[in-house]
């Protein structure tokens, strides 16, 4: 094995929570080093005109993604029954290279309702202490909003969010989301075109209904725009080529347009592609990190590299995989509901219903990734769930991101599936279709949560993580129920043929996709006993040893994770430097 | 429009011409046994002849059969074969998907429920191998024919049954071929972009509607919002573009 001379600062992961964190350092001179499994995307077809727009390739294929082939996950739904590999990953999309899976996101922006981070004890407040089941371990996360809103205001300004405010220093905006915490400055950017599709929801929404539907906030730029870093982002084409794509136009707020070229610039920032890391070599009885190993995936090459501070900065389920792997922290126990490390691994509950329309023209294919119509009345605790028999909730959305037609094309229920009839229903309803959307929360369960399967190895011989996971009664109730409100909208928007909801179904489904949203597994905590990282995202256990990303999360709200995230790792790179300075137990 | 080279009237004659044309003045032996030795001839055009890499004459044939019995020539497009449908199927079989890229293939092997996706450890070019030799012995057995054999009512139906689990009793996991790797292949076979040698001549993407590339819609997004969008009568593909 080959030993490196010892770096102040490693930071494993090249997505968008190791790049902010490594902003924030190299901005105050700090030297950092970024570990990065995949290589660098600007030169190749998947960010260059015409091969870009390219959805066999890129979406179909995945040739963005973590390849499945070397490292994968496994399933089980129960602990009662054998696990079985993704052999293909479909449900959710790990990226690789630099960027992360932030290079093909759809760039939906939305921070969290504040009350999200202390919400067990809203939950018990609001509906009594026997109102959170004893199978759900909700738990505060240790930090407030208040304290946050700094870093998700520099992130919307960095990545260039396009929005409306709706709750401006306390004040409720017109025109925005009126259930959002209190933010102190308005978007950066205005909101996106709305699309035909969504401003026939919204219209159905606000008329019919008296609901509030708002722009999504947005990293597809709607204008050219330059960062507080100088750095600039196109403006938008409406292609329709966001989530599983690279932004030719690099109009998408990602780290690899925002944040990787600046880095590369600052003295003292270094980052190494095609590291792909093994593990951490923990010094227990210090409680430390000495090490990090990693394979060079250029030389075959295994390499350590000593290191005073170490950042974990990985997709969600390589945290918990490093973790685990290197017996840092106590695995959780489902059995006795002990121990933390796999903990409250949740997802994203969500369904569709597709809608179409003979006599108006959706045209799908003009639309950013997050050129959608959202509304959140029905989101986490917004309203009252005295006697529904769940906790949580969602936005109810529409809009079009994408026409690209293998993938995103919707037929009326009971269309032959080949034909003439086929074709014949594809040529009268591809331009006029649309789907009303959910996106849903997904509360802890005692029964989901992460380990190492003692069967599957990747490719490198370690250990696959372990899903213990499906979508409990909670969920399927909290479904039920948003499934019923948003049918509600649908059928109220004079479409000729509304199509059935598709929604979780008895056994969680592999095969589809359901967003990448997966969270926990290291999550944050006041208490050492019942999380693994500190609020600070310190581990409770190893002292020089950080972890960021939606794998700290306690639970994943009906919002999504990226500017939480984006926040979380502004803010830890803020504490690095503290950390720098005076080592040792942050508070 | 384009020929097969593997339907039942292909002779000596053209496989001379197509060898020749692909490997100059020397043709390989081997060629001699297997007319589509594949490696050895180029990348069909859009027009010209129908070439095969992964798939042998018969499976191309029963290949070809299948994606005319799920597109036919009608008022709305011209046959699968002639769009390049069975010709993408086994450029894809003979690629990186059909060598299992992106796929998990260590052990243990444990059959799951279908939700648990692909469980079996045969790559797709073998998989699809086993269902198609599966689908025509199970052809031969309940309706007297090879798939081939079939009119194309009886092969529409047949394909009914497989789809709907109905022939699983006869031949194990022919539905999971047929709705997880033959269907969604047909499928892009139809509407990827005609690069890959299906959808020829942007068939399906006029059929619907589908303007194809460049799509920079900045301002088009305003002036097309609720209205039919031009680029939709005329598409672009990468290759307009090249």
């Amino acid at each position: 094995m080959k030993i490196l001379p010892e770096h102040p600062c490693v930071i494993v992961g090249g997505g968008l929570s190791g790049g902010l964190v490594a902003r924030q350092l190299a901005r105050r001179g700090l030297p950092v080093l970024v570990l990065e499994r995949g290589g660098e995307r600007h030169q190749g077809g998947e960010s260059r005109l015409p091969s870009q727009r390219d959805e066999l390739r890129w979406a179909v294929r995945g040739g963005l993604m973590q390849d499945a082939a070397v490292e994968t996950y496994t399933l089980r739904r129960s602990r009662n029954e054998p696990s079985r590999p993704l052999r293909r990953l479909q449900v959710f999309l790990p990226g690789t290279g630099v960027g992360g899976a932030a290079t093909h996101w759809n760039g939906q922006s939305f921070r969290w309702n504040d009350y999200n981070f202390a919400l067990r004890t809203r939950l018990e407040q609001r509906y009594g202490r026997g109102a959170i089941p004893d199978d759900m371990p909700l738990q505060n996360w240790g930090v407030g909003h208040d304290e946050l809103e700094p870093s998700y205001d520099l992130f919307e300004k960095l990545f260039g969010v396009a929005g409306k405010a709706g709750n401006l220093r306390g004040v409720i905006q017109p025109g925005g989301n009126p259930f959002e915490a209190p933010r102190q400055n308005e978007f950066p950017q205005p909101p996106l075109e709305i699309t035909e599709a969504g401003a026939l929801f919204k219209q159905t929404a606000e008329r019919e209904f008296g609901y509030r539907p708002f722009p999504s906030p947005a990293a597809n730029s709607p204008a050219p725009y330059v960062n507080p870093d100088g750095m600039r982002l196109g403006a938008c084409q409406y292609c329709g080529h966001c989530d599983r794509f690279a932004c030719e136009a690099n109009a998408k707020g990602t780290p690899d347009v925002l944040l990787f070229p600046w880095l590369s610039r600052q003295p003292g920032f270094e980052l190494r592609t095609h590291c792909h890391v093994l593990g951490l070599d923990f010094d227990r009885s210090a409680g430390r990190i000495r090490a990090v190993r990693y394979l060079d995936l250029q030389t075959g090459e295994e390499v350590l590299q000593p290191c005073q501070t170490a950042v974990l900065a990985g997709f969600t389920l390589t945290n918990a995989r490093l973790l685990l792997a290197g017996g840092i922290g106590r695995p959780y126990d489902p059995a006795s509901g002990t121990g933390v490390v796999g903990k409250n691994f949740c997802y994203q509950a969500s369904a569709g219903i597709p809608l179409f329309f003979r006599d108006r023209w959706l045209n799908p294919f003009l639309g950013a990734g997050a050129s959608v119509t959202v509304m959140d009345e029905f989101n986490d605790d917004n309203f009252d769930h005295a006697g529904l028999g769940f906790h949580g909730g969602g936005f109810i959305a529409a809009g079009t991101s994408s026409g690209r037609p293998i993938m995103s094309r919707r037929l009326p229920p009971g269309t032959p599936r080949w034909g003439t009839a086929w074709k014949q229903a594809n040529a009268d309803w591809y331009a006029h279709h649309m789907a009303v959307g959910v996106q849903g929360s997904c509360y802890p369960h005692r029964e989901n949560f992460l380990d190492l399967d003692p069967d599957y190895a990747d490719a490198f011989g370690q250990p696959l993580v372990r899903m213990n996971f499906d979508f409990r009664g909670n969920e399927q109730r909290m479904m039920d129920f948003m499934a019923t409100k948003a049918l509600r909208i649908a059928q109220a928007m004079g479409a000729t043929v509304v199509g059935g909801v598709s929604r979780p179904g008895a056994a969680f489904e592999t095969r589809f996709y359901n967003g990448t949203h997966v969270t926990g597994g290291t999550i944050m905590g006041p208490d050492p006993d019942t999380s693994v990282v500190s609020p600070r995202l310190q581990h409770w256990d190893a002292e020089n040893l950080f972890v960021v990303g939606a794998s700290v999360f306690a639970h994943n709200s009906g919002h999504s994770p990226t500017v939480l995230v984006g926040a979380l790792a502004l803010r830890l790179g803020d504490d690095l430097a503290r950390y720098f300075a005076r080592p040792g137990r942050l508070s | 429009m384009a020929r097969s080279a593997v339907n039942s009237d292909l002779n000596r004659r053209d496989f001379l011409r197509l060898s020749s044309l692909a490997a100059g003045a020397v043709v390989p032996p081997i060629a001699a046994a297997s007319p589509l030795a594949g490696a050895a001839l180029p990348p069909a055009a859009a027009e010209g002849p129908v070439t095969y890499l992964a798939l042998g004459p018969d499976e191309a044939f029963i290949v070809e059969r299948l994606v005319d019995v799920m597109c036919p020539a009608d008022d709305l497009t011209p046959s699968g074969t002639e769009l390049g449908l069975a010709q993408f199927i086994d450029r894809q079989l003979a690629g990186a998907f059909g060598q299992g890229q992106g796929l998990y293939l260590r052990g243990p092997f444990r059959p799951g429920i279908p939700e648990d996706g692909y469980q079996r450890p045969l790559n797709p070019l073998d998989f699809f191998r086993h269902g198609l030799h599966g689908l025509d012995q199970a052809c031969r057995r309940r309706r007297g024919g090879g798939f081939t054999d079939l009119d194309a009512g009886v092969a529409d139906a047949v394909l009914t049954e497989v789809a709907a689990g109905g022939w699983d009793a006869e031949q194990t996991g022919l539905s999971e071929w047929f709705n997880d790797l033959l269907y969604p292949l047909f499928v892009q076979a139809c509407f990827a972009d005609p690069v890959y040698g299906g959808n020829r001549g942007k068939a399906f993407w006029r059929l619907v509607g589908y303007p194809g590339l460049p799509a920079v819609y900045s301002r088009d997004m305003i002036t097309y919002r609720g209205r039919p969008h031009p680029a939709a009568n005329d598409p672009k593909s990468i290759e307009d573009f090249s």
